[in-house]
């Protein structure tokens, strides 16, 4: 019986006006937005691949002296993800651009083509095209499964047979899933097909495990939908009050609710100001100072001649390290408030499905906010790495004097650390590596749990309606 | 005869007007519309409470520091764009650009304040970027626009599978005229959610202490209701002719949301993505690369012209800092001495506006790009009435990109003013007030021990008074209500010919409908 409900309500909404709409709309939005992230995507690449390369060219040359790996100005931008193509997170618009050296990090900048005068730049990415048409093709199938059937008095006949309404409901539910399932899979399709035919970039078996944790996440949101339109169908008698009401529930969802998030960012929680930070950035530096005047790091710290005889060397590395290491907190802090500033304004808008979605996908393509705080992270395990090989590398030389600190001028000209040439292979070089997919679940698990509760919730409350309807 | 027909045109108006007030779409839709006005106006307008405030803030700190200027050449005033009190309509780009500029003139050796604009991104998180705007227009946008499709469908076909249609159509009225008294109706209809909407929102918006509506704001919220009459009327004409369109009321409905996704979802978002693949902007690098060559060139140019002036005979200079960065003073110990110095400082001033110039024009040409993307992105919008009025009410409100534009070329005016004022202010561009021969006892004191003593630059720094700028002219900018329309009187006539357009195109469909 199960069997021939869903079947019947395929064939029923295949011949439809609506699914021959939604089926245009979706499969031409996938193609577009294909064909135009595969021209970006090529760019992007082209671009990253020469920026790397400057960047590692320029290290190459410091090797002719260890101590000048150290003070090198590091470029590092931010990998462009083929799976920006699931979900591209806004990137564009978030900070690319990283430099550091091997005491210090400064807060990234945006670089590339970004452009600030543009109102919010979306991707046409899947999780756009699922989280705002197929929500809203999934309602407009929905919102007269139940009471459109009550109008045309088919329910009371359905119903008069000995099929349990469960099996009703449950038959409508799989027939709108697997009805939306045919535009989803076949945009999916069409999409890879484009991004494989053009060989941007190799989909490695890893990705297309990601990708197919993306297209079951989409199903799991778009199942919320179809529970939701059967909900509000079951608790109406008629369906154009029906569909006014998923209307403006899908305002509420879908647009509005997503759209407070900079409010409540701006509201909640306030970032420094540039003035603030510098200030902040002063008052540390001068503490240390005073730390220094203090006889802490030991005496004639301050003292920076080109003669280390007349200075207290090691005094002088304890001081100019724990002015880094202090002047790296104060901007570690403030980048790390800029994200929870962003995070939160997020996080409060998470009663809306729409929300939960982007995070969930943006996290398992490993894109977005997470992206660019996992290469903050990244930078600041391998400075340590890079100190590490120089300490190593400056044992072997018998002149130096084994103290690597963060002032330039001091180390050159005490032969604090050893100025022999290095072997360029050896030295330890930035390469940004994606987050495990393990380190990816775990970010989005409570997401999935969330959609997961969002689909509960309404499958009760669509099923509970269902078995109360008046079919009368 | 003609008073008949309008009597007819109004006697159906009239009754379709007061059926849809009865229904469940209207209550619900126009509720929320005011419910959602009545909690996120204040929320707005104290957005934009604090943001006035912070700018107040702003420049009576730059007042502040005026005051103490000491040397022209170290007279950086900052310009800072006043916050829009209409911006809680209509947000447009006023958080996303940047909202102050400063004009410097400063020391050579520090190269990074000579004169130029800074016209970078207002965003202090750029993390921030991954959220929309909210504003009363996304309100309207979306809410009443949807509501005014709801209230649409169903005109003509669901009269038609009701069976009144004919009923109608076998008295002697004319077709047109149906259609015209429906028309009305609807705009009726759509006129209560606006209209309460907007008085909801501007009473809250007065029971603010630091609000003050000017004349000219009160004629640009008149314009903003009926540019959102206009809107609200498009969405419903083109609700009418799908609903002129089709037998089912249910298809009618369907046609009408896949329009409505796609002028409010699609069209706004497409437009930007298409923008950035036809136009492309140049690259910060490279923007940052250019900065650096103009500053290459400053330097090398620098170096050489300072090299050729005459030297001060063996005599010396001591420096001393006072009243912030770049402010140095110096004590002189030879006539010839403060003549290398006069020199130093005149060539100093003339390649700092040469070269700030530069600059400027590469930080200009930059902004430009952006914007001309911008500029496409809005055009290739223009097809849906969503992007038009959005247009309009940024127009209006003060916070588009024309407006921004407007500004920056006013603070470019703004400089050469106050380049202009300097050089009338000091001869030849060299400024005396900070270099100043020492005494005797000071020279003696110096030959000694080979440096000013602390408490001779600190004397010499105090008796410099801060100069007088009671005269300095001001910066200046408003936009007023003639320049808003003009921005957008584009986008309000293509709104009214959308409208026209569309009812011709239900007159036309309804002339032929078969009422059966």
């Amino acid at each position: 019986m199960l069997y021939q409900i869903v079947r019947k309500e395929i064939l029923e909404n295949l011949m439809s006006l609506r699914f021959t709409l939604s089926l245009v709309l979706t499969v031409s939005l996938f193609a577009a937005s294909s064909f135009v992230f595969v021209d970006d995507h090529r760019d992007q690449l082209q671009q990253y691949w020469q920026k790397t390369n400057q960047n590692l060219s320029g290290f190459r040359e410091q090797s002719a002296q260890l101590y000048k790996l150290a003070f090198y100005d590091y470029d590092i931008y931010r990998q462009p993800k083929l799976l920006a193509l699931c979900a591209g997170g806004f990137e564009e618009s978030l900070p690319g651009h990283f430099t550091f050296d091997a005491f210090s990090t400064n807060l990234p900048q945006l670089a590339g083509q970004s452009n600030f005068t543009l109102p919010r730049f979306t991707n046409l990415d899947w999780v756009f095209i699922v989280s705002l048409i197929f929500s809203f093709i999934a309602f407009v199938l929905a919102y007269d499964s139940i009471c459109g059937e009550r109008e045309k008095g088919t329910l009371r006949l359905i119903l008069a047979g000995s099929t349990p309404r469960a099996t009703v409901l449950l038959g409508k539910y799989l027939g709108l899933m697997l009805t939306l399932g045919i535009p989803l899979l076949l945009g999916l399709l069409v999409s890879l097909i484009i991004v494989i035919a053009s060989k941007v970039d190799v989909v490695s078996p890893a990705l297309w495990i990601r990708i197919l944790g993306i297209v079951a996440l989409s199903f799991l949101y778009i199942s919320i939908f179809v529970f939701l339109g059967l909900f509000i169908s079951a608790r109406t008698t008629r369906s154009s009050i029906s569909m006014a009401s998923l209307l403006l529930v899908w305002v509420v969802l879908i647009i509005l609710i997503p759209s407070l998030g900079r409010l409540i960012s701006d509201r909640l929680q306030r970032s420094p100001t540039p003035e603030e930070f510098g200030r902040a950035k002063a008052e540390a530096s001068r503490r240390v100072e005073d730390d220094m005047s203090a006889g802490k790091f030991g005496e004639r710290a301050g003292t920076q001649t080109p003669n280390p005889k007349e200075c207290n060397p090691p005094a002088r590395a304890r001081y100019a390290n724990a002015e880094a290491d202090a002047e790296n907190r104060v901007i570690e802090d403030h980048h790390n408030k800029m994200i929870t500033q962003a995070v939160v304004g997020r996080n409060l808008t998470c009663i809306s499905p729409a929300v939960i979605y982007q995070r969930t996908s943006e996290a398992i393509a490993g894109v977005g906010i997470n992206h660019c705080v996992n290469i903050y992270q990244q930078i600041k395990q391998y400075q340590v790495q890079l100190k590490e090989y120089i300490r190593d590398r400056d044992r072997e030389d018998p002149d130096s004097l084994h103290l690597l600190f963060d002032d330039e001028n001091s180390v050159a000209e005490w032969n604090a650390i050893s100025k022999r040439p290095v072997s360029f292979d050896s030295v330890p070089k930035f390469q940004e590596q994606d987050l495990a997919l393990g380190q990816s679940l775990k970010l989005a698990i409570w997401d999935i749990g969330l959609l997961a509760l969002f689909n509960l919730v309404f499958f009760t409350a669509s099923f509970v309606s269902f078995l109360r309807y008046d079919v009368r | 005869m003609k008073e008949r027909e309008s009597g007819m045109i109004w006697k159906i108006a009239k009754k379709e007007f007061l059926l849809n007030l009865m229904t469940f779409k209207f209550a619900v839709g126009t509720i929320l519309c005011v419910v959602l006005i009545a909690v996120f106006v204040p929320v707005l307008a104290n957005d934009y409470q604090q943001r006035l405030q912070k700018y107040s803030q702003q420049v009576t700190n730059n007042e502040a520091k005026l005051r103490q200027v000491k040397a022209y050449r170290v007279l950086t005033p900052t310009l800072f764009r006043r916050p829009q009190v209409l911006s809680v309509f209509s947000q447009g780009l006023e958080k996303r650009l940047g909202d102050s500029a400063k004009i410097g003139f400063g020391i050579i050796p520090d190269f990074d304040m000579i004169p130029e604009i800074n016209a970078g991104p207002a965003e202090l998180n750029p993390y921030l970027s991954i959220f929309s705007t909210f504003d009363v227009l996304l309100i309207f946008k979306i809410v009443i626009s949807a509501l005014a499709l709801l209230v649409a469908y169903d005109v003509v076909s669901g009269e038609k599978e009701q069976g009144t249609l004919s009923l109608t159509l076998s008295n002697r009225v004319a077709r047109a005229h149906i259609l015209m008294g429906k028309l009305l109706a609807g705009a009726l209809t759509l006129a209560v959610p606006t209209t309460v909407a907007f008085i909801v929102g501007l009473l809250l918006l007065l029971g603010f202490p630091s609000i003050d509506l000017q004349a000219s704001d009160w004629a640009r919220i008149g314009i903003m209701y009926i540019a959102s009459l206009a809107f609200v009327l498009a969405v419903y004409n083109v609700g009418l002719l799908f609903s002129c369109l089709t037998k089912s009321s249910a298809l009618a409905l369907v046609l009408g949301l896949f329009f409505w996704v796609l002028a409010i979802v699609v069209i706004p978002n497409g437009s930007v993505y298409l923008a950035r693949r036809i136009h492309r902007v140049p690259d910060v690098e490279t923007r940052n690369e250019q900065i650096e060559s103009v500053r290459g060139q400053l330097r090398h140019e620098w170096s050489e012209k300072h090299n050729e002036l005459p030297q001060g005979g063996g005599a010396y200079a001591a420096e001393g800092p006072f009243g912030g960065r770049g402010h140095w003073y110096i004590i002189v110990c030879d006539p010839a001495e403060a003549e290398y110095w006069k020199k130093g400082a005149s060539l100093e001033m003339s390649l700092n506006s040469k070269y700030g110039r530069k600059l400027w024009e590469v930080e200009h040409a930059y902004v430009e790009g952006l914007l001309m993307q911008t500029q496409l992105a809005r055009s290739i919008g223009m097809i849906s009435p969503t992007c038009l009025y959005d247009n309009i009410m940024s127009a209006l409100a003060g916070t588009n990109m024309a407006d921004f534009q407007a500004w920056i070329a006013s603070a470019g005016t703004y400089r050469q003013t106050i380049l202009a004022y300097i050089r009338n202010k000091t001869d030849d561009l060299r400024d005396l007030s900070y270099i100043t021969q020492s005494t005797e006892a000071e020279r003696i004191a110096w030959a000694k021990g080979g440096e000013f003593s602390k408490g001779a630059v600190q004397a010499a720094s105090e008796h410099t008074l801060p100069l007088n700028l009671e005269d300095l002219p001001r910066f200046t900018y408003s936009t007023g209500v003639t320049e808003g329309l003009r921005r957008g009187a584009a986008d309000l006539i293509l709104l009214f010919v959308f409208n026209i357009v569309f009812f011709s195109l239900s007159f036309a469909a309804f002339q032929k409908y078969d009422a059966r």
